[in-house]
């Protein structure tokens, strides 16, 4: 049964070889000039600002929470988008029961100005 | 219609949790919310008791298989979990205004989780199974932090939420690993492979143990009970109650489900190479411990915490015999689960009367003499706790005794015989409350602890009172039920 994976080992094999070799010989081969400048962590090219340890606002959090929860919301939709004529009436039935609830959220976060970023 | 009709308890609850979000969400007024998550239990309960009497046979239950399963055990829990969920609520219609934590999303927390126990005691796949516990576990961790501005609120929620992720980890492993097994998430379906002999390898011994782990962290058995007393006690006393009793039977109809359905072949349910020796072990230890810890402590609520503990100790006794005397043991354990949740309900309902708003009622010393001076706020506790105790003619009474009986007939003496002197040692400290009560006075320029008045709060205790004394005294009917519910659950 092993036998059957083994195209996938072989490919996980050369892929560890070949980014190992790349890595390696980056290090032996190239040349090293370093500067301050280049040792300071990248920041999309801008000056670096800081530690990264600091504390967030929890809005951040909120966000992110929310986006989760309408992210999923999307991946949920679009299996049963591809699928919408077999599902049928069933289907439709049970995908707008689950976006009333993902709307019910929607409202609620809305009311309690989870949405607001200034305040 | 009739698939409709047989998932209505669940409907009913998830709309009403829904609407009620809503109602929160755009009413300045906080008043009526206790009023309507009381009400969406109580519907949800009456459902249920509506379903189980007119029968599901022609409603096409089985098109929901393995997902979710309704039968008379599922429904059982369903009313049992909407009854401890609605007097929660009510305590916390009284309890939340007092002390200034009246937050509206309190109740549909408490609907949420009552929900997700709901899914858990009626799922019959992995997959259900974790999706129930996630959604009864995550509404109970915000439960337990309400109490923003108190550090042990912070810190019983942060043990709790770390080691339930922990727990609900390891029980995952366990369930990947009896999916790599059998190749199938279904209860039944592993059932099956079981007895075909997938249960003689390594691998479903290690499975069971890493599943075990997971069911005994959430009934709070030693040795995963660490969090408990931490939790209980930081939680405001509303979300403690529910917790110990509706959280609590949400994870004993998990570990019912999953122990006799998924580990009920000869093999896994044997004694020399099953669950059963482990789970005996645990029961033991956990009686033991939670016995002897909770008469040493000062903290009324962190006694009634341990005595939780204490509590599934003895439930797991009779989980324990379910091994030899299948219906009669889960019977027991059911029945017991319903004098354990008016009994904790009522006990904590009668702490949180006897407290105000500054002036919480905490220790035994704060309790001191208030039996003279408030009779009416007293008089509830002291049956409440006599009931959690074991004296007739309570509910606690029957409970015990059915359990043990249970042990006797299925021939663990010895295990019956340990858990009589723990619930003697167990009356210690229930009746110590009773000492303090009714026998002293409180010490000289001691706070005095002055009973609140809320209807809500007395509302509850009336109904549990009446429940804890009509269990006591004529537990047939509520016994037939049990019955009738474990008949249902079959491997």
């Amino acid at each position: 049964m092993l036998v059957t994976y083994a195209p996938m080992f072989l490919m996980l094999f050369v892929a560890a070889a070949v980014s190992g070799l790349f890595f390696l010989g980056a290090s032996t081969l190239g040349t090293k000039n370093p500067t301050p400048e280049k040792m300071t962590p990248y920041e999309c090219g801008s000056e670096s600002s800081g530690g990264n340890h600091l504390k967030l606002s929890v809005k951040f959090y909120l966000t992110a929470i929310l986006f989760v929860v309408f992210d999923i919301e999307a991946v949920f939709i679009y299996p049963w988008a591809i699928r919408f004529r077999q599902l049928g009436w069933l289907g439709l039935e049970e995908m707008f029961g689950f976006l009333a609830v993902v709307v019910v959220a929607l409202i609620y976060v809305w009311r309690k100005g989870a949405l607001e970023w200034e305040s | 219609m009739s698939l409709i009709f047989a998932l209505s308890p669940l409907i009913v609850v998830t709309v009403g949790a829904l609407l009620l979000m809503l109602a929160e969400a755009f009413s300045k007024n906080k008043e009526g919310l206790a009023v309507g998550s009381t009400m969406v239990l109580t519907a949800g309960g009456a459902f249920a008791g509506a379903v189980w009497m007119k029968g599901f046979e022609g409603a096409d239950v089985e098109s929901l298989a393995p997902w979710l399963i309704i039968d008379r055990f599922s429904l059982f829990f369903f009313m049992l979990l909407c009854l401890g969920g609605a007097l929660a609520t009510l305590l916390a219609g009284g309890y939340l205004p007092e002390h200034r934590l009246d937050r509206g999303e309190f109740y549909s927390l408490l609907l949420f989780t009552t929900l997700g126990a709901m899914i858990l005691s009626a799922a019959g796949d992995l997959l259900t199974v974790f999706l129930g516990l996630e959604t009864m576990s995550l509404g109970a961790y915000c439960m337990t932090a309400f109490r923003r501005a108190s550090v042990r609120s912070a810190e019983g929620a942060l043990k709790y939420f770390l080691l339930g992720s922990f727990a609900a980890a390891i029980m995952l492993y366990g369930f990947a690993l009896l999916y790599g097994i059998t190749g199938t998430t279904s209860l039944v379906g592993i059932s099956k492979a079981m007895r075909a002999g997938a249960s003689h390898g390594p691998g479903a011994i290690f499975a069971l143990i890493l599943v075990l782990v997971g069911l005994i962290f959430k009934v709070s058995g030693v040795p995963f009970h660490m969090w408990t007393p931490d939790a209980y006690e930081g939680a405001p006393t509303p979300a403690t109650t529910y917790m110990s009793v509706a959280v609590k039977s949400g994870g004993f109809a998990m570990m019912l489900r999953v122990l006799i359905t998924a580990f009920g072949d000869p093999q896994s349910m044997s004694w020399g190479s099953g669950w059963p020796p482990a789970l005996a072990l645990v029961a033991v230890l956990t009686m033991t411990v939670a016995n002897l810890t909770a008469g040493q402590q000062e903290s009324v609520k962190r006694m009634l915490a341990y005595s939780s503990i204490a509590h599934a100790g003895y439930l797991l006794v009779g989980v324990v015999a379910i091994m030899r005397a299948h219906e009669q043991a889960t019977a027991s354990v059911l029945f017991y689960l319903l004098t354990y949740t008016v009994s904790t309900a009522g006990a904590f309902g009668a702490l949180i009367l006897c407290g105000r708003r500054g002036a919480e009622a905490v220790s035994l010393e704060d309790l001191a003499g208030i039996g003279k001076r408030h009779p009416a706020a007293a008089l509830p506790f002291a049956l409440f706790l006599l009931s959690l105790a074991g004296v007739p003619p309570t509910a606690g009474f029957f409970g015990k005794w059915f359990i043990f009986r249970a042990a006797m007939d299925s021939g663990f003496y010895w295990l019956t015989i340990i858990a009589f002197i723990n619930s003697v040692i167990g009356a210690y400290y229930y009746l110590r409350v009773l000492v303090f009560m009714y026998m002293r006075e409180p010490a000289a320029g001691a706070p005095v602890a002055t009973p609140m008045r809320s209807g809500y709060v007395s509302t509850a205790l009336l109904v549990s009172a009446v429940l804890v004394l009509a269990l006591g005294l004529c537990p047939s009917t509520s016994l037939d039920v049990a019955v009738q519910a474990a008949t249902g659950l079959g491997g």
